[in-house]
């Protein structure tokens, strides 16, 4: 294992350099507002206005709350449903393009033709849901004329099931494009040599496959936990506004000028979702990964 | 003032203009043609930019207005919540905030929007009695349940952040759009007529019900259809107890576990499809959503309840940084506002202006009698992009302006409590 | 995994029906937007449709109270395109850098993940805030630009660690051997082997910018972009415009691809054909000179492969 490109000295400025830019962008676009963010969780609220004082009253009623320990269960139930299910598709589409396409023409084509509906506003798209669900959407009316049922599927929309459908629909390709990069990358000589001393192809798959593609996994996981956790507007509009999450209720909140308890609220959901972030790389150590 | 070499004082082109001006348009009489009353080379310069919600900060009236005075109008639409916080947060990049009447809780202790001085503004005393004196023109008084636009109308001097009781010459704001909302309904769904707010929550719409999931706003509707049941007597709609607020969320959880709605919409366009796929069949509405689903040959009637209306406001001041030349244009811009081409345009979607007048002169008879007096259209309505809105023949839902208007119950508002109430709505929502 | 010969194994045809299945999966919604944005004037966000006609995609142009959906657009496509291009550059250099062990490098690496996680919705208060304290006029190229970086930088960092794990350090070493400076390494030899990443990260840059919409909300200054103009009009218009709209970019986004990929076969083609006319060259010449084809050539440049 090297610790360093070849043909550098021990000490070098070059990395310094290199990654300064990322710094500074981060510290002034995130780290200050994050330090605001944390300095306005601990302030006070009245009816017109916010009081700059140090309190813990926000994060006493967070935890006393009820509805904050529902609203976290509902979103991380649907952020690991989604996780499950993006996961699912990612593997096996990317298997399929990597391993049965031929043609890396072929190839290109068909993962472009996944990611052109990404190319449509999210808005619009998920929108388009409703007159594809609903009770006298296209999907229930094909239905019908199919004589697969004889009235409508109500619970196709504004449900738990249109809001997973629309996750998905939209956090799909963040799985695929890193499974894909990971798995495109594994050589196939090693494959063939598993498959020449008499392998199965299951083997192959947990054998191989998969632990060469963990980081492309690691971090599709990460990506989808992310999104899904820190959405607000998808579950709203899916649901019928039935369901909330955890950044819905934040939204709420911001809209009449409530920082603090939504600072508070923040402050939280950055911690656990860290975690959920951390346990992943337990598992598969993202950067080391890079410098082996 | 500059001195120039002789030692004297000069006097500024700027002033000269302006002294020329005056006098030719004392002598004009000031008519709607003479456009702008201060002329300045550099007023072409000015810019303004207007934000506020899609239905009031319309690309067409900023085209307008830019056409009428000379300087530039510019329009940004805005989602409510985010235009309260960019108002509070970023008051600089706003130059006219344009917002519902209850926002001026907020903005006007924290001092972010500039105090009219009504001697400036021409219209005062033709703007509807409702807002300057918070009665109605036989002089009973309009419900103050809720933010009555009147309570936040005045402040008691042009540095003050205290609202005054009573009219003062320093406004906060003027109005501008505003109407009076109830449920609408698919007649050819429900099929028998709807007269109370508590139809809402009937079980027989079981499941084909919707409500507004806008906090304070659908917690209101939520109230109207409750106490029109007779569960709870509320003090003020608009400005709940902590024990009101709950046994309201109480029935509200209730209603939605046995699965009385099918939806809670947060925009506009939800409403109107929910309404007009059949999706529901009774739910709060606004009135141009109406409008819309009949324009697609659905019908859909808005309801004159037996308990009134639920009515809004909106209105328009100049941000606090304005000074100087740009003061100015947003003064001429206030008075331009209200000169009728904007009221004429909202009215043909069904809104109010709050200066029916100057409105009146940029409808034909025939819109006039139908938007406002509640008569029969004679020809067939259509909006500013003459697109069909009514068919010859129809009568406005609900008449004429006063019978509107006339039986408001409560106004859109934000509670003393309102942070205890969203938490609760929260959990309604999440239940 | 037997492939012999041409026979392809059952697995192909069941990945197969699967992946169809996704792309019907992908693609069914915007197939209710295709059809119901060529509705009639009369016409809603919902079926039944009301009549056909192109009137909505007039609208679309037309700025009107549909909303300024040119402007918006054109906002956002340029916002993207400055996204995309920041977030590629640091993205690279930061990928780079983190090959190095260098102090401070967990800190920074966690710092780019919490920024993904932070809800954009506090985040973008928080920077509208910033330029409040600073006094700072907000506007879509300076606050919102920087919001939306907090966004897509986490991203095209990971992305990067991906790409550089399977990057085999080979290369660099033989063109290091040959004599190769830094900078001609980078830029001859690592650069081109990760193009393919590399796009993926100006893929994910491009996209995520162009919808991005929590951090912008507030941020955003006077002109919206297109998602906040969208959500602003479905406060008020309902509007088959928007589904003209995405009609539209799925249309232009097709014909894009189509371009890319018939360009990109030229090129396999042309290379293809001057590989063999060079390996043709190379047998002629050994011919003539006795010596194995190859060993009078200069190197060529490993991306050629």
């Amino acid at each position: 294992m090297q610790p360093q490109p070849p043909g550098t000295s021990r000490f070098t400025r070059t990395p310094y350099l290199l990654v300064a830019p990322l710094t500074v962008v981060l510290i002034v676009f995130f780290g200050i507002p994050l330090v605001l963010v944390v300095v306005v969780s601990f302030f006070d609220l009245d009816k017109f206005d916010i009081i700059p004082t140090f309190v813990l009253t926000n994060y006493t009623e967070l935890f006393e709350s009820s509805l904050t320990y529902r609203l976290y269960a509902k979103t991380i139930t649907y952020a690991l449903i989604v996780w499950a299910i993006t996961l699912v598709i990612g593997f096996t589409v990317s298997y399929f393009l990597v391993f049965h396409v031929r043609s890396v023409l072929w190839q290109m084509a068909l993962f472009l033709l996944c990611t052109v509906p990404f190319w449509t506003s999210n808005v619009i798209r998920m929108i388009s849901w409703i007159p594809f669900l609903g009770r006298h959407g296209l999907f229930n009316q094909s239905l019908i004329a199919l004589g697969v049922t004889d009235h409508p599927l109500e619970f196709l929309l504004f449900s738990n099931f249109s809001v997973v459908i629309a996750y998905v629909h939209l956090f799909s390709l963040f799985m695929i494009v890193p499974i894909f990069n990971s798995m495109a990358r594994i050589d196939r000589t090693v494959i063939e040599a598993a498959v020449d001393g008499g392998a199965s192809r299951t083997r192959v798959i947990t054998g191989i496959v998969i632990p060469l593609s963990k980081t492309g996994i690691a971090l599709g996981s990460i990506f989808v936990i992310a999104l899904v956790m820190g959405d607000f507007f998808v579950v709203k509009v899916m649901s019928g506004g039935q369901s909330s999450s955890v950044v819905a209720a934040m939204s709420n909140e911001i809209a009449i000028l409530q920082y603090p308890p939504a600072a508070a609220n923040a402050v939280c959901l950055l911690i656990i979702v860290m975690l959920m972030v951390a346990a992943i790389m337990r598992l598969v150590d993202v950067r080391r990964e890079l410098s082996g | 003032m500059a001195n120039n070499a002789t030692g004297g004082h000069k006097v500024t082109r700027r002033q000269v203009l302006k002294g020329a001006v005056a006098t030719a348009a004392a002598a004009a009489g000031s008519r709607i043609t003479g456009f702008p009353t201060v002329w300045a080379q550099n007023i072409r310069d000015i810019k303004l930019v207007q934000a506020g919600g899609s239905y009031s900060a319309i690309i067409d009236i900023g085209r307008q207005a830019t056409k009428d005075l000379g300087f530039q109008v510019e329009m940004q639409s805005a989602a409510h919540d985010a235009l309260l916080n960019r108002f509070v947060t970023q008051p600089n990049s706003v130059d006219i905030a344009d917002m519902e009447f209850f926002f001026l809780y907020h903005l006007v202790p924290r001092g972010v929007l500039h105090t009219i001085d009504l001697k400036k503004y021409k219209w005062w005393d033709k703007v509807v009695p409702i807002f300057t004196k918070g009665e109605y023109p036989d002089g009973r008084k309009v419900s103050r349940q809720g933010t009555l636009p009147f309570k936040v109308q005045y402040v008691e001097a042009a540095e003050s952040s205290k609202f005054a009781k009573g009219p003062t010459q320093w406004a906060t704001a003027i109005p501008t759009v505003y109407n009076a909302d109830t449920l609408g309904i698919r007649p050819d769904l429900v099929k028998r007529p709807i007269e109370h707010w508590r139809e809402l929550l009937n079980p027989e719409f079981k499941g084909r019900s919707a409500i507004l999931d806008v906090p304070s706003i659908g917690i209101m509707d939520a109230a109207m259809a409750i106490e029109s049941r007779g569960d709870v007597k509320y003090g003020d709609k608009g400005n709940m107890t902590k024990e009101e607020i709950d046994k309201t969320i109480k029935i509200l959880v209730d209603a939605k576990k046995s699965g009385q709605f099918r939806a809670f919409w947060t925009t506009f366009d939800e409403s109107v499809n929910l309404m007009a796929a059949g999706e529901v069949v009774i739910q709060s509405m606004w009135s141009p959503a109406v409008t819309a689903v009949r324009a697609r040959g659905i019908p859909c009637y808005y309801v004159p309840l037996k308990e009134g209306y639920r009515a809004w406001a909106s209105c328009i001041a100049p941000m606090k940084h304005l000074t100087g030349l740009k003061l100015d244009a947003a003064y001429e811009y206030l008075n331009w506002y209200q000169s009728g081409w904007q009221g004429g345009f909202i009215a043909k979607q069904g809104y109010y202006s709050s200066v029916p007048e100057t409105a009146k002169k940029f409808l034909t008879d025939d819109e006039w009698g139908y938007w406002y007096d509640g008569k029969a259209a004679k020809n067939d309505i259509k909006d500013p992009y003459g697109n069909l809105m009514e068919k010859a023949g129809e009568k406005r839902d609900g008449g004429a302006f006063w019978e509107r208007m006339g039986k408001v119950a409560c106004w859109n508002t934000l509670m003393d409590e309102s942070r205890y109430m969203v938490r609760k709505w929260n959990e309604f929502v999440a239940a | 995994m037997a492939r012999s010969s041409n026979g392809r194994p059952w697995t192909f045809y069941a990945l197969a029906a699967f992946f169809t299945l996704f792309v019907l999966f992908l693609y069914g919604p915007m197939s209710a937007i295709f059809i119901l944005s060529f509705q009639g004037p009369t016409g809603g966000l919902t079926f039944p449709m009301n009549g056909v006609s192109l009137h909505w995609f007039k609208a679309l142009v037309a700025q009107q109270r549909s909303g300024d959906f040119v402007g918006s657009f054109s906002r956002s496509i340029m916002l993207a395109i400055i996204v995309l291009a920041i977030t590629v550059v640091i993205s690279i250099m930061a990928g780079l850098a983190f090959r190095y062990r260098f102090r401070g490098a967990t800190a920074v690496f966690y710092m780019a993940i919490a920024s993904l996680i932070m809800p954009g919705l506090l985040l973008g208060l928080g920077v509208g805030l910033m330029f409040q304290f600073a006094h700072v006029s907000p506007a879509w190229f300076s606050s919102a630009l920087g919001a939306q970086l907090t966004w897509t930088l986490p991203f095209g960092l990971l992305i990067m660690f991906a790409v550089f794990s399977r990057f085999n350090r080979a290369y660099e070493e033989a063109a290091r051997d040959l004599g190769a400076s830094p900078w001609q390494t980078l830029w001859l030899v690592v650069l081109p082997i990760l193009l393919p990443g590399i796009i993926g990260v100006a893929l994910f840059g491009f996209t995520l910018s162009y919808d991005e919409f929590p951090r912008t909300l507030i941020p955003i200054g006077s002109r919206n972009t297109l998602p906040l103009e969208i959500w602003a009009m479905t406060t008020d218009v309902t509007s088959p415009a928007l589904y003209a709209l995405g009609t539209l970019t799925t249309a232009v986004s097709f014909v894009v691809i189509a371009v890319a990929l018939t360009s990109i076969a030229v090129i396999q083609r042309r290379r293809a054909r001057r590989q063999r006319r060079r390996t043709d060259e190379a047998e002629a010449g050994s011919a003539r000179t006795g010596r194995p084809p190859g060993s009078v050539r200069a190197p060529t440049r490993s991306g050629d492969a």
